[in-house]
């Protein structure tokens, strides 16, 4: 389980994350989704103890953030970190990369022994095993991190961007190893800018820039508020303040000729919506439902946040 | 202290010396003036000590007479008692050859493994500050210890061949020699590698780090050696006290690195 609760880290009076409040269940993946420098990583190395936080608390695996020297090396014993880039040693070969982690946390030798069989047979690194990681492709090397992370059985896994720069077929191999993590019952949060990914694999997403802008299972964050967006032909700001007039509209906002509303009650509120442009002279070229994806969802947050 | 930590970064860090074929240089050029150095001076003693080859050269002359006063230098002759002083005094290089590497070696050690992006996943295994620095300091001057007691070992031996071969006695190391390599050495390499592992954790790129190292800590470690080690190989009571005061001083800087060190600088100054 991860809980944070009023979760704030500054660097020299600079606010990096905010006020994080937000409750990861046992065994379910959360996907962290942000723009560079929203804070993901910053949230990541506070959550694992890496950095103090500068307000707030935190609860992992069962430990509580701010704690002590010796429970924060016990917290990392029971998490795993996969880093945006793989950090593994290129003159030293992918078995040796790993037995040296594994012995950093802490494994028995017949433990190792079977995991490092065991890890590197299922993400097919077994042939390549005394190759230097070097010489790997990235796709392998990404492979051969997300062992390291998982070797020592983790309650609770921490991974940055595991599918950045990899190719298509790379990438899916990630998902579907992060997928099978999910099913063994870890705790996962999952860093990404991929809107698809956090899709597919997360049970909760939360959408940060420096704060959480929002929380939830995705179906909930698009159900939370209807919202529908209408083409206009022309300049669409002259109808805004018409728009926002109407006590159905919520919120409303012009982006290249795109009309972004937030309304109570979407099947009710849309044909007083059209009426209302078309009384303003606004020529409609279309008019569909938004937020019921993460994309528009993401994009709406961070540009609302943005203005 | 965690031993398994020890060893793990120890046996890295050798392999690394192994597989890295540009540090091969500096850990082979050292140990082959050490040994050569000794030779070419005692190759060069008949000459000194030879008025009629070395003239009235005032080097030669004081040469001449520090011997002869010197109660500590024991020969019947003034070449044996040259040759003595030479070989006894040229003990401090040992003690420069394991400054030299180990600093070397220390200033890369954190520095390295940021620019490698290898520091945050080994910080975010459960290991302690205090274990990583130790094994980061083992690791330094484990391979630097090794070399320069082999270079003494080679260099003592060589001496003492050419001793006997050009002026008929076997020179051995004395006293001093001994307790000087054996304490004082360990202590002063400690000294060296953990201001230079201090400057590690600090810099964010190798150049920089490794600079730092040639300019400030490898001349200051030179200072010491220069001001300790004469005293240290003529006295092994001035060795001992020698050695007991730079281990004092190592432990200070130890403890004063593990509470400096600074995982939230190291991550996030970093890019």
């Amino acid at each position: 389980m991860i809980e944070a609760r009023g979760l704030s880290r500054s660097f020299e009076g600079r606010l990096a994350i905010e006020g994080l409040s937000f409750l990861v269940p046992e065994g379910k993946l959360c996907a962290l989704l942000g723009p560079n420098g929203a804070g993901k990583t910053t949230t990541v190395r506070v959550l694992l103890g890496l950095l103090p936080p500068s307000a707030g608390q935190a609860r992992v695996a069962g430990f509580s953030l701010p704690g002590s020297a010796a429970d924060g090396a016990r917290l990392r014993a029971q998490a795993g970190l996969l880093t945006e880039a793989p950090g593994c040693y290129d003159r030293m070969s992918g078995r040796e990369n790993l037995e040296l982690f594994g012995r950093l946390y802490g494994l028995s030798e017949a433990k190792l022994r079977s995991g490092l069989e065991h890890w590197l047979r299922r993400l097919e690194l077994w042939e390549a095993r005394d190759q230097p990681f070097g010489t790997y492709s990235k796709g392998m090397k990404q492979r051969l991190a997300l062992i390291r992370a998982v070797l020592h059985e983790p309650r609770v896994l921490f991974l940055d961007e595991p599918t950045s720069g990899l190719d298509p077929a790379g990438a899916r191999e990630v998902r579907d190893l992060i997928a099978d993590f999910r099913g063994e019952g870890r705790t996962i949060l999952l860093c990404t800018h991929n809107l698809a990914e956090a899709e597919t694999l997360a049970d909760l997403v939360g959408i940060l820039r420096r704060r959480m802008l929002a929380f939830g299972p995705p179906a909930s964050l698009g159900a939370a508020r209807p919202a529908l967006e209408v083409k206009l032909a022309g300049d669409a700001e002259t109808v805004v303040a018409g728009l926002a007039a109407l006590p159905a509209v919520q919120e409303c906002s012009a982006h290249g000729g795109v009309l972004h509303l937030v309304v109570a009650e979407l099947e009710r509120d849309t044909p007083l919506v059209v009426r209302e442009i078309v009384r303003h002279g606004g020529q409609i070229l279309w008019v569909r439902p938004a937020g019921s994806s993460l994309e528009e969802i993401y994009l709406r947050a961070v540009r609302e946040e943005s203005a | 202290m965690n031993r398994v930590v020890l060893g793990l970064f120890l046996r890295k860090e050798v392999r690394d010396l192994r597989s890295n074929r540009q540090l091969w240089p500096a850990y082979l050029l050292l140990p082959v003036v050490a040994v050569l150095l000794p030779v070419l001076l005692l190759a060069f003693l008949p000459m000194l000590s030879d008025p009629a080859q070395s003239g009235n050269d005032r080097v030669v002359q004081i040469l001449i007479e520090s011997v002869s006063n010197d109660p500590t230098i024991a020969g019947a002759t003034i070449s044996e008692r040259i040759a003595r002083l030479l070989l006894r005094d040229f003990g401090m290089f040992y003690l420069l050859v394991g400054v030299i590497l180990a600093s070397g070696a220390a200033a890369l050690a954190l520095v390295r493994e940021k620019e490698q992006r290898t520091l945050e996943p080994i910080l975010a295994t459960p290991l302690h500050d205090r274990d990583l620095l130790l094994a980061k300091l083992v690791a330094a001057v484990g391979p630097a210890l090794a070399v320069a007691w082999a270079s003494m070992l080679a260099g003592s031996l060589a001496g003492a061949l050419m001793g006997r071969w050009v002026i008929g006695q076997w020179i051995l190391p004395t006293a001093g020699n001994w307790v000087a390599w054996s304490l004082l050495l360990p202590a002063l390499v400690s000294f060296a590698a953990l201001i230079a592992l201090r400057a590690s954790a600090r810099f964010t790129d190798v150049p920089g780090a490794s600079q730092f190292t040639g300019l400030v800590v490898v001349p200051l470690a030179l200072i010491v050696v220069a001001v300790l080690g004469r005293p240290a190989m003529a006295s092994p009571a001035a060795g001992i006290i020698g050695a007991a005061g730079v281990a004092l001083l190592s432990l200070w800087l130890f403890y004063g690195n593990v509470r400096r060190f600074r995982r939230e600088e190291i991550l996030t100054k970093w890019r």
